[in-house]
């Protein structure tokens, strides 16, 4: 049985996916993805799907050329655009089992 | 191995200045990008014109290639680097901020000064997955165990290929649609002694047939016969964990939200709710004896349903 890995903290981060500390400050900075334990740097813990949403960043803002800022804004649109489909299809469902 | 002509990829001219390539370059890395796009081939499509930008825009690389370009050019069919051919150039700083070293084999044999092969730094990390988990919601009930099986691309001498492999899943309770479950070392394999990469589950809640999920609580429809919304009723209906008896009230509305306490998904905060939406239905068939009861039900109640239109008009 494979152990399902909770939290990741940001020297794994950084050690794993290439990336510098003051990337991960940059990406918390702008509320881009937010650590679930640790009030220093050195001690920031993340969860799988927020380190999901920091890869997601990374890339945009190396591989598009963006800043943080527009980086932020494009996640938030994704997030919310995930969660709105998410709605979407259980609103479909329920009205479907309404008018069936 | 085909020339590639990256001037071709972007849609610039051969002797486009560093503002129209990089202009091409953005205006198709946000049309292709995966994070924007999800459509099947749009990470390709990305990584030509990435690969393609990563030599145009760095004036020494775009050098070289114009030199191999003119020469290629001439050599129809298959392409091959000239005899001796040496970057000085090279990939370097290429591989971290654009694709992970994912350069194509044309790239790579101009510019890492192999045969044609992919070339990938020893000790090198492997590449991380993401696949789709479909999980049953009586699934998110108490931790359960789940087979997955899914495959990663391996590279030995060069070569790249695929392998599947299958893995026991402990799944958490309380697990949610969309979110991510990491597994360590199951991703794609390092390069020599560098370590395996991590696997991504997103976690995909099946649509069930009876409840649907709002946040962690459920809702269930429950049709009701005219009478039973009218007089009140108990009625058995299902949940996650057995049956139970919920009462209707008497004049109990269609679209009536029924709270039922701790029998929805769990969290760490304790259960959510199930919510009883009702339902009223009418019968499909009706004979002369019951449209008579109905007839006297229409004298009897004085109900005007559409009331509020005609305070309005």
């Amino acid at each position: 049985m494979t152990a399902l890995i909770v939290s990741i903290s940001v020297h794994e981060l950084c050690q794993y996916e290439g990336l510098s500390e003051q990337i991960v400050i940059e990406v918390v900075d702008h509320g881009i993805a937010e650590p679930i334990a640790g009030a220093d740097v050195a001690d920031w813990v993340f969860d799988p799907t927020s380190v999901h949403w920091l890869q997601k960043a990374v890339r945009l803002h190396n591989q598009l050329e963006i800043d943080w800022v527009a980086v932020a804004m494009v996640i938030d649109l994704l997030q919310r655009n995930e969660a709105l489909e998410r709605q979407r299809q259980c609103l479909e469902r329920q009205l479907g089992r309404f008018l069936e | 191995m085909d020339f590639k002509d990256y001037y071709e990829i972007l849609g610039v001219a051969p002797d486009a200045d560093n503002k129209a390539i990089k202009t091409a370059y953005r205006k198709l890395a946000r049309k292709y990008h995966p994070d924007m796009n999800s459509d099947k081939g749009a990470e390709d499509k990305f990584k030509e014109v990435a690969e393609a930008y990563e030599v145009l825009k760095n004036t020494e690389r775009r050098a070289e290639y114009d030199e191999l370009r003119r020469y290629g050019g001439r050599t129809g069919g298959g392409f091959e680097p000239p005899p001796g051919w040496q970057s000085s150039s090279g990939a370097g700083g290429a591989e971290s901020s654009y694709f992970e070293g994912d350069f194509s084999d044309f790239f790579n044999s101009i510019f890492s000064g192999g045969g044609g092969s992919r070339q990938q730094r020893p000790g090198m990390r492997g590449q991380d997955a993401e696949i789709e988990m479909p999980v049953f919601l009586e699934e998110t009930l108490a931790e359960t165990s789940k087979r997955v099986e899914y495959r990663i691309p391996v590279y030995k001498n060069g070569q790249v290929s695929e392998i599947k492999k299958s893995l026991d899943v402990k799944i958490p309770p309380g697990v949610r649609d969309g979110e991510r479950i990491r597994l360590r070392g199951q991703g794609g394999a390092g390069q020599g002694e560098g370590p395996s990469g991590d696997l991504y589950l997103h976690v995909r809640l099946v649509p069930h047939p009876l409840f649907d999920v709002e946040a962690h609580n459920l809702v269930l429809t429950v049709p009701l016969a005219p009478w039973e919304a009218a007089l009140g009723t108990k009625v058995t209906v299902p949940t996650l964990s057995g049956k139970i008896n919920l009462t209707i009230a008497p004049n109990s509305q269609s679209g009536q939200r029924l709270r039922i306490k701790g029998k929805g998904l769990p969290t760490k905060a304790g259960s959510g709710d199930l919510f009883a939406l009702l339902k009223v239905v009418m019968p499909s068939k009706s004979d002369d004896e019951v449209n008579a009861l109905w007839q006297s039900l229409a004298d009897k109640a004085g109900f005007d349903p559409r009331e509020q239109w005609g305070k309005q008009s």
